[in-house]
């Protein structure tokens, strides 16, 4: 047994792996001083299947299903930026139309995830009801997107060169619907949550993150916007349709748990800004490319391909080595990065103020673990 | 422009290679081979420009291993990837002192390959549990291509 002196005046504490503010198995080992915390070290991998050494040992369709399951929250994003990838590596030209259902079902997914991450967030706040308002809202999307691409969270819908399936009436009188609703919501959330007191005091000039610090983490997503960084890569590095629609990076001042969660709301409405114009321009045309090779075999080279998931930027690393699978995929994940600066904020904190901190930067575990 | 600033920043540190990258075709805008130990030199460089370590990755060859390094701005689209070829017998000096973002992704390259940095902090395992005896991505070649 250890033996502790009476002078000792710290203890190690434990958060997670099962504690529910943790989203996912994740680890922190807390070293505190009373009700402060000294030192934090996150353990992670507890949810690591290995993902890069499945790509390494399948054909690049046959990974396709991974894509959905790295990051369950936003799939359609990452579905996405595989895609471009292979898409780059094989020189295919994605006809216009599919880009645009690509846009349309991409930030119907953004919304789902924005949405739980909004509802779980304030769970751990200690407030249910915004859950059940989140939860609401969320469904309606699941279902549209159900209804597109036959699956409600692991989605595989995109293809190398298209979509396999076009948008219809209903699904186009289904998203105008649902934006309807959603922008007449906009003020009980603002009434529910942003201007409750409680979670004002929780959330104002806690977990302060630096411009410097971005730089130095190279934290992506809503973590630099909210340090008033305006880095969106659907606008910085244009991709897919993004270029034709109009639309805005919110962006905080202060880089405080609050003006995340304020810059997560109002990219809400931006992403609602984006269906809409991408519903009323939808051009006309194929949805897949022609002349897709049966056997996927590109030539050797290496391609880095980039989205702005819901967590920031995710990043496609292809190696090919001119065989029929990759030789080497690294999956840059935004959370992994964004987690990586926990140890210097949550110093000198409060743990309840940690739980915040935790939150607020939107992990998806196995997206870290892979 | 961001792209001639790098150029001009990595020209003192006479680097392998610095060129221009097809972006259209590769995502990057500019290609660097560097040596190991000149890794330190440009992280200060690019870290001076206000340049972020997007992702640090390692491939392993029959006869050695490739850190690939990317480099990216919040400010101007200028994507910049170094390769530095490390022999199997030789360490890499880490960046983690200048880019502490990159004390993970260092640790992840030693977890998954065994790859060790110089001077890194905190050379742990981070995916796999710690005891673990064995670095899944390294490749194993001459063999059948189903144990690859």
């Amino acid at each position: 047994m250890l033996e502790r002196g009476l002078e000792e005046k710290t203890y190690v504490l434990n958060l997670g792996p099962q504690h529910p503010s943790t989203h996912g198995v994740l680890r922190v080992e807390l070293e505190m001083e009373g009700e402060f915390i000294i030192k934090a070290d996150p353990d992670i991998g507890y949810g690591h299947r290995g993902h890069e050494h499945m790509a390494e040992n399948r054909t690049y369709a046959q990974f396709l299903p991974n894509m959905g399951r790295v990051d369950y929250l936003h799939a359609l994003a990452y579905n996405q930026c595989y895609c471009m990838g292979v898409e780059k590596l094989l020189e295919l030209q994605v006809p216009e139309r599919a880009e645009y259902i690509r846009v349309i079902t991409a930030e119907l997914n953004r919304l789902t995830s924005h949405f739980l991450w909004v509802g779980a967030y304030l769970m751990d706040l200690g407030a249910f009801t915004p859950f059940l308002y989140c939860f609401d809202d969320r469904e309606q999307v699941l279902d549209l997107l159900d209804y597109l691409t036959g699956s409600r969270l692991t989605y595989c819908f995109y293809r190398f060169g298209g979509v396999p399936v076009d948008i219809d009436d209903d699904f186009t009188a289904g998203c105008r619907k649902f934006i309807q609703r959603l922008r007449g919501r906009w003020v009980d959330y603002d009434n529910l949550v942003t201007k409750n007191v409680i979670f004002i005091h929780r959330t104002r000039d806690v977990g302060v993150i630096t411009q410097e610090q971005c730089i130095k983490y190279g934290l992506t997503g809503p973590m630099v916007r909210g340090s008033g960084i305006p880095y969106d890569i659907r606008k910085s590095e244009p991709y897919s349709a993004y270029p034709a629609f109009d639309f805005e990076i919110p962006i905080g001042e202060r880089g405080d748990v609050m003006d995340r969660y304020l810059v997560r709301m109002r990219e809400m409405e931006q992403s609602l800004r984006i269906i809409e114009q991408a519903l009323d321009k939808l051009p006309a045309g194929p949805i897949m490319a022609e002349k897709i090779p049966k056997r996927l075999k590109p030539a050797a080279g290496e391609v880095y391909a980039a989205v702005e998931t819901a967590r920031g930027e995710f990043g496609c690393y292809i190696v090919s080595a001119g065989d029929t699978k990759p030789y080497r995929i690294k999956l840059r994940v935004p959370s992994f990065g964004n987690l990586s600066i926990l140890p210097e904020i949550a110093v000198d904190t409060l743990v309840a103020d940690l739980v915040a901190i935790l939150g607020s930067i939107d992990v998806v575990v196995p997206e870290i673990d892979r | 422009m961001l792209r001639d600033n790098i150029q001009k920043a990595l020209a003192p540190l006479q680097l392998e290679q610095v060129a221009v990258g097809d972006y259209a075709k590769t995502g990057c805008h500019l290609d660097a081979t560097a040596a190991p130990e000149q890794m330190p030199a440009v992280a200060e460089a690019l870290l001076s420009l206000g340049c972020f370590l997007e992702s640090l990755t390692c491939l392993h060859y029959p006869e050695h291993f490739t850190l690939v390094y990317h480099f990216a701005n919040f400010q101007e689209l200028c994507r910049l990837a170094v390769h530095v070829k490390v022999p199997f017998d030789q360490e890499a000096p880490s960046i983690s002192h200048i880019y502490p973002g990159a004390n993970w992704y260092e640790r992840e390259a030693y977890d998954l390959y065994g790859i060790r940095f110089t001077g890194h902090p905190d050379l742990r395992r981070i995916l796999l549990p710690f005891d673990a005896d064995f670095h899944p991505l390294l490749k194993k070649f001459g063999e059948s291509p189903a144990d690859a």
